[in-house]
């Protein structure tokens, strides 16, 4: 079964790296990918593979479950 | 320290050359990467493959013109190498509008780029696919070509701007629709 591609991923990237100081670049640099990616990302236009998931956790000092969920996270959550 | 350049000949792109055009190194492009300019480039793009393929159809075109041989030869001579390099120069830029992404190799992209590249790729299979029927259809049922002689129509063209759009055509697909690039 694949997933539907209208479904929505919501995440938590901008929030957690603001919070981090980092700005796209450098959290691109860390994770190694074009800073662009690191937008689509945050816009939730583009849903990364596990590893980059996984690897963006890593750079941001978080877990995966906390950047990453179906459900809209609760404003102010962090 | 000195860093090999790497050569993608399969691909006919550097490493060195390839991550230029990935990062934002070179600025002064930086002005074809809007949306709008990329559609831009895209149309004129389109209008360079058709006025190219349409030299096949200049000697009937020219008969209706009433010119003499001489002028008409140097009229097409001019005006195939002028929209020729025009057309070439117009992919150059579309190239660098989209970051060379069609043309790089997996190990210098990112997943999104790859994704997005290997996307284009198969809608400009697809599109090249109802291009060549159109191709088939026009030579069935359009003027008659005589390929490669200098009087009647010559097939040439058509073909020059058959390779000219599946060489362009994922640039122009990811110029089109990607919104950042």
């Amino acid at each position: 079964m694949s997933r539907n591609p209208e479904e929505p991923v919501f995440n938590q990237i901008e929030a957690i790296r603001t919070s981090r100081g980092l700005s796209r670049q450098a959290l691109a640099d860390l994770v190694g990918v074009h800073y662009q990616t690191i937008g689509y990302l945050e816009r939730g236009e583009y849903s990364p593979s596990l590893v980059l998931a996984l690897r963006i956790a890593k750079a941001l000092n978080t877990e995966v479950s906390e950047l990453f969920s179906l459900t809209e996270p609760k404003k102010g959550k962090k | 320290m000195s860093q090999k350049n790497k050569i993608y000949w399969s691909l006919g792109v550097t490493e060195k050359g390839t991550r230029a055009l990935l990062t934002d190194e070179n600025s002064k492009f930086k002005w074809l990467r809007s949306q709008r300019n990329r559609r831009v480039l895209v149309v004129l793009n389109m209008l360079g493959i058709v006025l190219v393929s349409l030299g096949s159809y200049f000697p009937t075109l020219t008969t209706t013109l009433n010119l003499s041989t001489e002028t008409e030869l140097l009229v097409f001579s001019v005006t195939a190498i002028v929209v020729i390099f025009l057309t070439l120069l117009g992919y150059s830029f579309l190239r660098v509008a989209v970051r060379g992404i069609a043309d790089a190799p997996d190990e210098l992209l990112d997943e999104r780029q790859v994704q997005i590249r290997n996307t284009s790729y198969r809608d400009a299979y697809l599109a090249m696919g109802y291009l060549v029927l159109a191709l088939l259809l026009l030579m069935f049922f359009g003027p008659e070509l005589q390929m490669f002689q200098s009087d009647g129509n010559d097939g040439s063209y058509l073909v020059i701007a058959t390779l000219f759009a599946f060489a362009a055509a994922p640039s122009m697909i990811l110029a089109w629709r990607e919104k950042d690039i």
